[in-house]
């Protein structure tokens, strides 16, 4: 089986993960916080490692700014919920996952103004339009590094400029480009990372993060025990312990401190070097089959490694079905949890085939699967 | 891996009280690294109510600590000169005199 949906979750982990999860397991166990004796101690230690990894990765002073989720939707839940209210303005792009766009328009139906700027049909967005945007009442503009469709890289850096210009919040949802591309709280002027651990992190699901800019105090929007100020039953006020309740994924953020070793030990320019090469090699070896049309960049430089097509004379569900039963490549294939996205490439209502590659994905799967392609919209042609 | 480990008695040592155990394992990787002889104990109850794990250091070293601290913005709690003066249940325990 050839395996072509990390945009979905990253597949194979690198096996730093595992025997990181097993350490953790048969040797420290515990619940980080939560007393103060051996396990739970070295439980703490690993949990502020993760942080203290994270932190290096994205240019992060302060590790304490950084809550562990479950996952980027419940990161972006917690921004969004706690930062807009009804009356506040919110800018996005019309490129966005329903992780931002199913709790933005919930709150636009409960009186939250949403400007949603039009990407170009390759899926930039221009910060020139974003700026164009920006009235009174604007609290904050939220945008995603790279689409999980189509795989367009925005200029963050430019973006974020714009919002710290006129002192809106900036908030990134970085779930297709942590782990391959340069994420710099600094430098993009970002307000909140919402990132992922099991998708370019190589983590385990289960795992994810979010970074506050310690100049905002944020509202608590999941209560509970937190280990610390227990003689009380208010919230703490501060990161981390605002914003992490109950019992964090100990076990999943263990093997996650493995995968981001990984990631130091290749180096992140290299594995977006070799993810380069390889969707290039893809989109060159398919674009020219007749009845195939790619969307969004050709140039695998502006974009990650997910790449989205369309077989004339197919629909891209049975494409998928194909694929996987026939020649055993996995894709995913439909609205990609992004009808948004699908709407500003042309591609809504009847989705696209995705293919995502990882640092791991080999020249001969790629080739196999550009193969794969041919045969297929041949087939369809006919 | 579990040290039998207790405060002695009768001896001034510093010790670092935090809100939280987020912040004593910081201050544990912030010292260790920095140099220091640092040690995660619990927290003597008479300074410490709020979080079970307090850091032990050697009290000389209080200036230095403190600054570290400070430099890196490791939140915590107080700073302590604390000395036990009499044996602790863990003490009889562990048949210390």
């Amino acid at each position: 089986m050839i395996y072509c949906d990390n945009g979905a979750t990253s597949w194979p982990k690198p096996p730093q993960m595992l025997e990181q999860m097993n350490y953790f397991v048969n040797e420290i166990g515990g619940s980080p916080g939560r007393s103060g004796h051996t396990a739970s101690v070295e439980a703490e230690r690993v949990a502020f490692g993760v942080r203290e990894a994270l932190a290096e990765m994205f240019n992060i002073k302060d590790p304490q700014q950084i809550a562990f989720t479950k996952n980027i939707t419940e990161s972006l839940n917690y921004v969004i919920q706690t930062q807009l209210k009804p009356g506040d303005h919110v800018i996005t792009s019309s490129m966005e996952h329903n992780s931002v766009m199913r709790p933005l328009r919930m709150l636009e139906s409960k009186g939250l103004e949403l400007t949603v700027v039009q990407c170009d049909e390759e899926g930039f967005l221009d910060p020139e339009k974003v700026k164009a945007a920006i009235k009174e009442n604007t609290k904050m503009i939220i945008v995603n590094h790279a689409s999980n469709v189509i795989g367009t890289i925005q200029d963050v850096e430019a973006v974020g400029k714009v919002a710290h210009e006129a002192g809106v919040l900036f908030t990134l949802d970085a779930a297709q480009s942590a782990g391959l591309i340069p994420v710099d709280v600094e430098k993009m002027h970002i307000d909140f990372l919402c990132v992922t651990g099991h998708k370019g992190l190589l983590g385990p699901t289960g795992t994810g993060a979010v970074y506050v800019n310690p100049a905002i105090k944020v509202e608590p929007f999941m209560l509970g025990g937190t280990g610390s100020n227990s003689e009380f039953e208010e919230q703490p006020e501060v990161m981390p312990d605002v914003w992490e309740s109950g019992t964090m994924n100990i076990i999943g953020v263990a093997g996650l401190a493995g995968s981001l070793q990984f990631l130091k030990e290749v180096g992140i320019p290299n594995i977006h070097k070799r993810e380069v090469m390889l969707t290039q090699r893809f989109i060159d070896g398919i674009k020219d089959i007749p009845g195939v049309k790619i969307y969004g960049p050709l140039d695998a430089m502006k974009k990650t490694a997910v790449t989205s097509i369309n077989i004339e004379g197919a629909v891209c569900s049975e494409v998928g079905k194909v694929l996987d039963q026939g020649f055993g490549i996995m894709t995913r294939t439909g609205l990609h949890c992004s009808p948004a996205a699908h709407k500003t490439i042309g591609s809504f209502p009847q989705g696209t085939v995705r293919f995502g590659f990882s640092y791991f994905t080999t020249e001969e799967e790629v080739d196999k699967v550009i193969e794969a392609v041919k045969v297929i919209a041949e087939a369809a042609a006919e | 891996m579990v040290e039998k480990k207790e405060i002695p008695i009768n001896q001034e040592i510093g010790v670092v009280t935090f809100f939280s155990s987020h912040h004593a394992v910081q201050a544990e990787t912030v010292l260790k690294e920095a140099g220091h002889k640092v040690a995660l104990i619990p927290g003597p109850k008479e300074i410490s109510p709020n979080c079970g794990v307090a850091l032990q250091f050697e009290y000389e070293e209080k200036e230095d600590v403190e600054a570290k601290l400070n430099e890196k913005s490791v939140k915590f709690e107080a700073i302590h000169l604390y000395k036990k003066t009499k044996k602790s249940l863990l003490d009889k325990i562990l048949g210390n005199s």
